[in-house]
């Protein structure tokens, strides 16, 4: 019970400060939209129309798609510890009574949510605008969105764990968006293994049902469980890290500096 | 005498780094009643923050047990945590981009209250801090002194028992000062708040505190009343200058009626230093040298130096 009423002023003050900072918000929703648009008339430009350059557009969209949401999964944790150390804020959320770790939680999941309904409403407008629809299977997306970013999430928590206790980490944290980029596109049909990395194999089913319709339960069961074991299993075991780092941050006296 | 509310045994805090080793806090004992305030008074470095710290978890400490209503803070953080709320240094521990009023929701919030039932509470905390007019607009556009009344505010709507404050009055001018420690004052005596503040301000001891605890270099070098300390170090000392001798039958009722007095003549000016604990002490000061037609000059109240105070403290331990 308290813990939900936690959940609500984390959410709360994330809509807060979305709306006072509207400025931003509007700006990222039309540079991702005119990114899209660019995506596609470049690539019709290349392909010429025809099935192939059809396929070759959707699984762009979709690599796009979610490798938006993947940045911000790894990298939302560390700007969120840094953002409230500088600000001197850090402190008070680690002296919850319901513990630190689930209110971080709390505010990466309202980031999640926000950015997973925003991708939607950006994906809907850019098919109204160019006129070509991809199957959009609620059921299927979000499960398979809320698995793959939880995978993503455990790099995250590594991260966020880093960043408490060394601070400077911006520069790892762009290098790592080129790592996540190879992860989109391993190649799993030639290294089957690969599949049980972050990221790679999530990003092939939700490929597979926005572009060819496939149902969640269309989907083999075993191709499930390793998305949902990747998920779990990543993001548990980032989430240990994280709790490492914390004990350290507090032996060492870091927690709110900055 | 009921259970003390927080019990510190034998706290040590080492902070190792790379190059070198900190021992922060040495082996300090200390506990506070319910209802008490109590003053952690000491030197830039002496360890008051890094106590603090340790009492509300963001710090680990090397060694000692910390108990906090009874509960062991290492054991059970949580459950300790659900007693304190803290304001740590500097103007900050609020959301800048937050008005007033959103921030003690949110505050409450994390304390896994609910907005409803604070409500009514921070209504009268924005009364009690003069902040009604400002309670829906974004903090950073408050002033400094505004800020930290509201961070106290925020860390009272969560409505514990105990309230710890790390350098509370730093940088507030003299009327924001006394408007914050007039409402901590009123929260201990009136809502049976524990309260534990660090500071290097005499003044804010003798103002708030019952009770203070000087550490030096990581440990306790005093603990005692504050009426007690101030007694020792001459705290209510008064210096008279006045024009002229006094007349040998005025300091001899001086020196029969003041027992820390000192005086020093010339032919044209004399000096008394004198310790007067209270009023009544310096009416009589005042009728004495009335009676005897002394010119005055001037009077000073002496402040107690807090570096000679701890001088004096720390001599006196070796
Ligand atoms: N995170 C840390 N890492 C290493 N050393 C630290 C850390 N925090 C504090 N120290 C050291 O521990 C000692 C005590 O510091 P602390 O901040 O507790 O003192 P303080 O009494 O609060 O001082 P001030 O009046 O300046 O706020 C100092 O020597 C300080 O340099
Ligand atoms: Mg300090």
């Amino acid at each position: 019970m308290a813990t939900l009423v936690m959940i609500k002023a984390m959410f709360k003050r994330y809509a807060i400060e979305l709306r006072r900072y509207y400025f931003n918000t509007l700006s990222m929703l039309v540079s991702f939209y005119l990114i899209f648009i660019l995506l596609f008339y470049g690539v019709q430009s290349l392909a010429n129309g025809g099935q192939q350059f059809g396929d070759a557009l959707n699984g762009m969209v979709v690599g796009f798609m979610v490798f938006y949401l993947t940045v911000y999964s790894y990298a939302e944790l560390s700007w969120v510890l840094v953002g409230e150390a500088s600000q001197g804020t850090l402190e008070q959320l680690s002296m919850s009574p319901l513990g630190f770790g689930r209110v971080l939680l709390a505010r990466i999941f309202a980031a999640l949510v926000y950015r997973i309904v925003i991708m939607f409403l950006l994906l809907l407008l850019m098919m109204w605008t160019t006129g070509r629809w991809m199957a959009f299977d609620l059921w299927t997306l979000i499960p398979l969105l809320l698995f793959t970013m939880a995978s993503v999430q455990g790099v995250g928590f590594v991260m966020g764990g880093l960043a408490l206790v060394f601070k400077q980490i911006q520069a790892s944290l762009g290098i790592l968006q080129f790592v996540f980029v190879a992860l989109i596109a391993a190649p799993i049909e030639r290294f089957p293994a690969l599949k049980f990395l972050p990221l790679s194999w999530g990003t092939r089913l939700i490929g597979d049902s926005m572009i060819n319709g496939t149902h969640i339960w269309q989907v083999a069961p075993a191709d499930l469980a390793v998305v949902g074991v990747t998920g779990v299993g990543y993001f548990a075991a980032g989430f240990f890290v994280f709790k490492y780092f914390e004990v350290v941050a507090r032996d060492r006296g870091l927690l709110g500096h900055y | 005498m009921p259970a003390p509310v927080v019990r510190v045994d034998q706290l040590t805090k080492v902070y190792r780094t790379r190059r070198e080793r900190v021992t922060a806090v040495d082996r300090v004992s200390f506990e506070v009643q319910p209802g008490e305030v109590l003053g952690l008074l000491g030197p830039n470095g002496a360890g008051k923050t890094t106590t603090i710290k340790s009492l509300c978890t963001l710090v680990r400490p090397t060694s000692g047990e910390i108990e906090i209503g009874g509960v062991n803070v290492r054991a059970h953080p949580y459950r300790a945590l659900k007693r304190i709320a803290a304001v740590l240094e500097g103007n900050r521990n609020i959301y800048w981009r937050l008005s007033p009023r959103e921030n003690m929701e949110f505050f409450s919030g994390l304390q896994g209250i609910p907005t409803r039932t604070v409500r009514p509470r921070i209504d009268q905390l924005l009364e009690r801090f003069r902040l009604v007019d400002k309670a829906n607009v974004s903090a950073r556009k408050l002033s400094r002194g505004m800020q930290q009344k509201l961070a106290v505010a925020c860390a009272l709507i969560k409505g514990t028992e105990i309230l710890l404050l790390d350098e509370p009055t730093l940088g507030l001018d003299v009327e924001t000062s006394y408007e914050l420690r007039g409402a901590l004052k009123a929260m201990a005596r009136d809502h049976q708040r524990t309260i534990l503040l660090s500071t290097h301000d005499m003044n804010v001891v003798q103002d708030v505190c019952d009770r203070v605890i000087v550490i030096h270099e990581g440990r306790v070098v005093t603990d005692d009343r504050v009426t007690n300390l101030l007694h020792m170090f001459r705290a209510r000392a008064y210096r008279f200058i006045l024009e002229g001798r006094l007349e040998d039958r005025a300091c001899h009722r001086l020196e029969r009626s003041f027992e820390m007095l000192e005086l020093h003549h010339t032919d044209h000016r004399t000096e008394i230093e004198v310790e007067l604990l209270d009023s009544a002490a310096l009416y009589k000061m005042m009728d004495v040298l009335r009676e005897s037609g002394a010119i005055i000059e001037s009077i000073d109240r002496q402040d107690p130096n807090l570096e000679e105070i701890f001088l004096a403290i720390v001599r006196g331990n070796n």
